[in-house]
C-alpha cells in the first residue's frame, strides 16, 4: 500500500534526507504582531509560480516577432479557449508580484532580518528585486502595443544619459539605435530565457539561505521572557497558513481577470508620434517622475544623467544596508535607517501617486 | 466511556473534515485542470499568421473556375483561367468594397453591386472601378497552392 | 463729216457702256485715293479679283488701302515706286505671314489663335495652320454678323467643315479625330435649326470658341469634361435668349444639384455625366422615349437591362412616359433613398400604383423587406457593439459587414425587374448574413457573462476548500497546543 512511510523511507534510503526532514520539522516562525509580514516573501514566490507556469502556456501560442506578436496575443485573448484568462493572469500576476516583492523587501527591512548572519539573503534579495523589475520591463514590451512600444523607447531612452557606458548598453537593450523588432526579439529571449534561468539559481540561494538560516525574528525577540516567545512550527501550521493565503491569491488572479481584463489596445506603429502623456508602469514611475522634476541642467551636469547617478548611488546605498547599519549589528536599535526607510517609502509612493495625476 | 464517544465524535469530525478537504482539493484540481486542457487543445479558429496561406490542392480547382478565401480579415479570390494559370486578387472591389466574383462565361472578374469587370491581370477594364484590383502573391509547393502578402 | 461725228458718239457710248465698271469705278473711288485699287481694276484675271472683292470688303470701307497689308505706298501710281520694297511692300504674304499681318490691328485675336489649338499644332515650318484668311477669307471679308460672312452663325458650320470634314485633311494633323461632326449636327436640334436659316441655335464657334478653339482635353476649353455644362448653359440657361423656343431653362440649376452635377462639377469626377454625355455633343437632342433606359443604360447597365425586362417597360412606353426619368427626374437626379420603393409619402410607386392592384402590394412587401433588413444590421452592429465594448473579440463579425452592403446595393438594384420574387431572393441573403452576425454577437455577450459564471462557481469551490482548509489548520493549532 502507497503510505507515507514508504515513500519516505524510498527517498530517504536513496537521498538521505532524513537529517533534512529532522531540521526542517524545527523550523519555527515567531508569533507577533508582525507575523503578517513573513508571509510575503512567500507570496512573491506563488506569483513567481504563477508566472512560470502562465508564461509557459502563453508561450504555447505566443509568436515574438514584430508583424505577428501582437496577433498572437490577439489570438490568445479571444479565439483560444481560456487564453484570456491565462493572458490576464499573467498580466496582473506579474504586477502584484513587483508589489509584493516590494512589501517582502521593505517588511525584511524596517524588521531589520538583513542583520547578521543573514546578509547574504539580502544581498540575493537585492538580485531579486533587480531581475524582477527586469522581468516587468521586459515583458512589457511583448504584446507589442502602442503603450509598451513607446513607454520601451521612453525607458531605454534614459540608459543612453549614462556617461560613457550608456550608448553601449543602451544599443545592447535595443539591438540597434531605435526599438524595433529586434528589440522585441531581444526582450523576448531575456523574458523566457535569460532571466529565468538566473532567477531560478538566485531564488535557489535565497530559499536555501533562509531555510538554514530559519526565520528572523524582530529586534527586541531576545530581550523577551520566554513565555511571550510564541512559535509556531513552519511544517505543517504556516505552511498551512501559506497555503491557505495562496489559494485565496489564485481566486483574486481569477476575479481580476473575469473583472478588470488586461486591454491589448492598437498594435504598435513605429512610425507614429508618441502619444500625449506616455509614462512606464507604475512600478517605474517615481523614478520617471523625479527625472522630470529635476531642471535640464543643473551646473554642467545634464539633468538627466544627475537623476540616473543619483538612482544609481541610492539603489548601491540600500544594497548595502547590511554595511551601513552599524547600530543593529551590536543589538542597539537603530533609529535612523527606520527614519531613512520611511522616507524612501513615502517618496515612493507620493512620486508614484504624481505620476498617476500628472 | 465518554472518551470513547467523544474520540469516536472526534474521529468521525476529523474524518469529515478531511473528505471536505478531499474533495475540495479534487474539485479545485479539477476546476484547473479543465480550463488547461482546454486551452492546450488547438483552437479551430484559423492560425493568427496572415502571411501565408494554404487554399487548397492544385487538383481541386478546375480550368476556369474560381475559389474564394478569406485572407486575414479581407476576401481574396484565386482564379484558374481557361488556360490553366493562377492568379490571385483581393476581392474587394475598387469601386465600393463590394466582392467581386469569376465570370466563366467571359473569362473575366465582374462585381455584381455595378457591373465593373477586370481582366485577369486584374486591370479594370470596364464599368466604374477606378483602379485594378490589389494582387496577391501565389506560390505553388508540391500541388498546393499558397498565398502570400 | 456729220454722220462721222456721230459715228465716233456712238463708238464712244458703246465704248462707255462696254467698259461701264471702269468709268464707274472710277466715279466710286473713296477719299483714299487707293492707287493700287485703281490699277489693279484695271488689270486682268488674278491680279483684277482682289480689287473687285476688295470694295465689298470692309477693311476697304473703313478706309484701309491695300498697302495696310501688302505693304508699298498707296499713294503713288507709279508701280515701280509704289511697289517697292524701300516702300514697305512685301507683296503675297505667305504662311504665318498673313496672320502676322492682321495682327497688326488684330492683335488679342491673332494672340488667342496662336496659343489655341490651331495654333499649336502647325506643321514644321512655321505655318500656322489656320491663318486668319483660312476661315475668314481674303479681300473680301465682311462682318461677322453680315449674311454672307462665312464665319456668321449660319455659315460657319460649312467654313469648319472645310477641314474637319476632310478625313483625308485632318489626318496629316490628328488622325484619331473624328470627321463626321458635321453630318451629326445635321441630325441635332441646333444644326436642323441653323440649316433652316436659324442663327441663334449653337454652332461651332458657340461651344468651341472660335479664335481660341483648345483640345477637348485641355481644361482651359470650354469644352472640357466640366466645363461643358456651364458652356451649354450660356444658351440654355438664358431664358430672354430662349424664349422662342419653348423649352425649359433650368437644367443647369437642377443638374448642378443632382448626383450627376455634384460628382462632375464639385468631386471633378471625369466619369461622372455632363449634358453631352445623354444628349450627344455634334448631335445634341433630347434621347426618344423609349431609349431614355438605354442612355441612362450606358453606365448604369443592370438597372436599364432589369427594367427592360421588367413589365414597367412596356407600360411605360403606351403611357409615353420617360422611362428612367418617371421616378429619378432629368436633370436633377438625386441620390435615391429606401423611401422611395414601398407605398408611403415618399415613394414613386404610388403614383401609378393604387391600393389594391398587385404592384402595390409588391411594393408594399419589398419596403417592409428592406425595413427590416436594415433594422436587422442595426441590431446586429449593437450585439456586435456591445460585445465589443465589453472586451470581447468581434473581428469576424466585422469583416461580414461588406457582404451587407453587396445584397443591400444588389437589392436596390436587382428592383428593377419589379419583380417581387427575385427581389425577396436577393434580400434573403441579407438575412442570412445578419442573423449570423446577430448570433456572433450574441454569443460574444453571453460569454461575458458566461465567465462571471464560472468565476463564481470556482470562487465558491475555493471557498469551500478554503473554509476546510482553515478548519483544519485550527485542527492543527489545537493538536498543538493541547500536546
Amino acid at each position: 500500500m502507497f503510505s507515507l512511510k514508504k515513500i519516505f523511507n524510498w527517498l530517504d534510503v536513496r537521498l538521505r534526507i532524513g537529517d533534512l526532514v529532522s531540521f526542517m520539522k524545527k523550523k519555527e516562525v515567531p508569533l507577533y504582531y508582525g507575523t503578517i509580514w513573513y508571509y510575503f516573501g512567500g507570496i512573491a514566490l506563488l506569483l513567481f509560480i504563477v508566472q512560470v507556469v502562465t508564461g509557459m502556456l502563453l508561450l504555447l501560442y505566443y509568436k515574438g516577432s514584430a508583424d505577428l506578436s501582437f496577433e498572437s496575443v490577439q489570438f490568445i485573448s479571444a479565439k483560444v479557449k481560456f487564453g484570456w484568462l491565462i493572458r490576464s493572469i499573467h498580466s496582473w500576476s506579474a504586477n502584484l508580484m513587483v508589489l509584493a516583492v516590494m512589501v517582502h523587501m521593505f517588511s525584511v527591512f524596517f524588521t531589520k532580518a538583513y542583520r547578521k548572519p543573514r546578509e547574504l539573503s539580502w544581498y540575493s534579495g537585492f538580485i531579486l528585486l533587480c531581475l524582477v523589475f527586469a522581468f516587468g520591463f521586459t515583458g512589457y514590451l511583448l504584446p507589442w502595443n502602442e503603450l509598451s512600444f513607446f513607454a520601451t523607447k521612453v525607458g531605454t531612452d534614459i540608459i543612453k544619459v549614462v556617461p560613457l557606458v550608456g550608448n553601449f548598453f543602451m544599443n545592447i537593450m535595443r539591438g540597434g539605435e531605435e526599438v524595433t523588432g529586434a528589440t522585441l526579439s531581444r526582450f523576448f529571449g531575456f523574458h523566457v530565457a535569460f532571466l529565468p534561468g538566473i532567477f531560478t539559481v538566485v531564488i535557489a540561494i535565497h530559499l536555501i539561505l533562509i531555510q538554514r538560516q530559519g526565520m528572523a525574528a524582530p529586534e527586541n525577540w531576545d530581550e523577551l521572557p520566554d513565555l511571550q516567545k510564541k512559535r509556531i512550527p513552519f511544517f505543517p501550521n504556516f505552511l498551512l497558513r501559506d497555503l491557505l493565503l495562496w489559494l485565496l491569491i489564485i481566486n483574486i488572479l481569477c476575479i481580476l481577470a473575469v473583472f478588470f481584463p488586461w486591454e491589448l489596445g492598437m498594435k504598435a506603429n513605429e512610425l507614429a508620434p508618441a502619444p500625449a502623456g506616455i509614462k512606464p508602469e507604475w512600478y517605474f514611475l517615481f523614478m520617471f517622475q523625479t527625472l522630470k522634476f529635476i531642471p535640464a541642467k543643473m551646473l554642467f551636469i545634464d539633468g538627466e544623467v544627475l537623476g540616473v547617478l543619483m538612482f544609481s548611488v541610492a539603489g548601491l546605498f540600500w544594497f548595502l544596508v547590511p554595511l551601513w547599519d552599524r547600530k543593529t549589528k551590536v543589538g542597539k536599535k537603530g533609529y535612523w535607517l527606520t527614519y531613512i526607510g520611511i522616507f524612501v517609502v513615502i517618496y515612493i509612493l507620493v512620486f508614484t501617486i504624481i505620476g498617476f495625476i500628472m | 466511556m465518554i472518551e470513547n464517544l467523544n474520540s469516536d465524535k472526534k474521529l468521525s469530525r476529523r474524518d469529515f473534515l478531511n473528505y471536505v478537504l478531499g474533495f475540495g482539493f479534487f474539485g479545485w484540481l479539477a476546476a484547473t485542470i479543465y480550463p488547461l486542457y482546454l486551452y492546450l487543445k488547438p483552437p479551430k479558429a484559423p492560425e493568427v499568421d496572415v502571411k501565408n496561406l494554404k487554399i487548397g490542392n492544385v487538383n481541386e480547382i478546375e480550368k476556369n473556375s474560381s475559389k474564394m478565401f478569406k485572407f486575414g480579415n479581407k476576401p481574396g479570390i484565386l482564379v484558374r483561367s481557361a488556360e490553366g494559370d493562377f492568379k490571385a486578387f483581393d476581392a474587394t472591389c475598387t469601386h465600393l468594397d463590394c466582392t467581386v466574383q469569376y465570370k466563366k462565361e467571359e473569362g473575366l472578374i465582374w462585381c455584381a453591386c455595378h457591373n465593373g469587370r477586370y481582366d485577369l491581370n486584374g486591370k479594370n477594364v470596364s464599368g466604374p472601378p477606378p483602379r485594378p484590383l490589389t494582387p496577391i502573391s501565389i506560390t505553388i509547393q508540391k500541388d498546393e497552392i499558397f498565398v502570400s502578402k | 463729216m456729220k454722220y462721222s461725228f456721230y459715228f465716233l458718239t456712238a463708238i464712244l457710248i458703246i465704248f462707255i457702256m462696254c467698259n461701264k465698271d471702269f468709268f464707274a469705278q472710277q466715279k466710286d473711288l473713296p477719299e483714299s485715293k487707293d492707287q493700287c485699287l485703281n490699277c489693279h481694276s484695271i488689270l486682268d484675271g488674278k491680279f483684277k479679283a482682289p480689287a473687285m472683292s476688295y470694295r465689298s470688303d470692309v477693311h476697304f470701307r473703313k478706309g484701309l488701302a491695300c498697302s495696310s497689308c501688302h505693304g508699298g505706298d498707296s499713294k503713288n501710281d507709279d508701280q515701280e515706286k509704289a511697289m517697292n520694297k524701300s516702300a514697305g511692300f512685301i507683296g503675297v504674304p505667305k504662311g504665318s505671314q498673313v496672320s502676322r499681318i492682321c495682327a497688326k490691328c488684330h492683335a488679342e485675336k491673332f494672340t488667342a489663335l496662336q496659343n489655341s489649338v490651331h495654333g499649336e499644332s502647325s506643321t514644321g515650318n512655321g505655318q500656322i495652320i489656320n491663318s486668319c484668311i483660312t476661315c475668314h477669307g481674303v479681300h473680301n471679308i465682311v462682318p461677322v454678323k453680315s449674311p454672307s460672312s462665312r464665319v456668321n452663325g449660319s455659315n460657319i458650320v460649312n467654313t469648319c467643315a472645310g477641314c474637319h470634314s476632310n478625313a483625308a485633311y485632318m489626318k496629316n494633323y490628328n488622325p484619331e479625330i473624328s470627321v463626321d461632326m458635321l453630318e451629326k449636327y445635321k441630325t441635332s436640334m441646333h444644326g436642323k435649326k441653323v440649316f433652316s436659316g436659324d442663327s441663334k441655335p449653337a454652332n461651332c464657334a458657340s461651344c468651341h470658341g472660335s479664335h481660341d478653339v483648345k483640345k477637348v482635353n485641355n481644361p482651359q476649353s470650354s469644352v472640357y469634361f466640366s466645363n461643358i455644362p456651364k458652356t451649354c448653359n450660356k444658351c440654355h440657361g438664358n431664358a430672354e435668349y430662349m424664349k422662342e423656343y419653348n423649352i425649359p431653362t433650368d437644367q443647369f440649376e437642377k443638374y448642378s444639384t443632382s448626383v450627376h452635377g455634384i460628382a462632375l462639377l464639385e468631386k471633378g469626377d471625369k466619369n461622372a455625366p455632363s449634358c453631352n454625355k445623354c444628349h450627344g455633343d455634334h448631335g445634341a437632342a433630347p434621347p426618344e422615349i423609349e431609349s431614355i433606359s438605354k442612355v441612362c443604360g450606358t453606365c448604369h447597365v443592370l438597372n436599364s437591362q432589369m427594367f427592360q425586362e421588367s413589365p414597367h417597360k412596356q407600360a411605360f412606353t403606351d403611357k409615353g412616359l420617360h422611362e428612367c426619368g418617371v421616378c429619378h427626374n432629368n436633370h436633377d437626379v438625386h441620390q435615391p433613398s429606401d423611401d422611395m420603393i414601398g407605398t408611403g409619402e415618399k415613394s414613386v410607386c404610388i403614383r401609378c400604383h393604387k391600393a389594391g392592384d398587385k404592384g402595390f402590394e409588391s411594393a408594399f412587401i419589398m419596403k417592409k423587406m428592406i425595413d427590416s433588413l436594415n433594422n436587422d444590421v442595426k441590431t446586429a452592429n449593437n450585439l456586435i457593439r456591445e460585445a465589443e465594448q465589453k472586451g470581447m473579440d468581434v473581428s469576424d463579425s466585422k469583416f461580414d459587414n461588406n457582404d451587407i452592403k453587396k445584397v443591400l446595393i444588389t437589392s436596390r438594384t436587382v428592383i428593377h425587374y419589379a419583380n417581387l420574387d427575385k427581389y425577396l431572393e436577393t434580400i434573403g441573403e441579407g438575412f442570412k448574413i445578419t442573423n449570423k452576425a446577430k448570433l456572433t454577437g450574441k454569443e460574444a455577450v453571453d460569454d461575458y457573462y458566461n465567465r462571471r459564471i464560472y468565476l463564481g462557481i470556482s470562487t465558491l469551490f475555493i471557498t469551500i476548500l478554503a473554509i476546510a482548509l482553515y478548519m483544519k489548520l485550527r485542527k492543527i493549532n489545537k493538536k498543538k497546543v493541547e500536546h
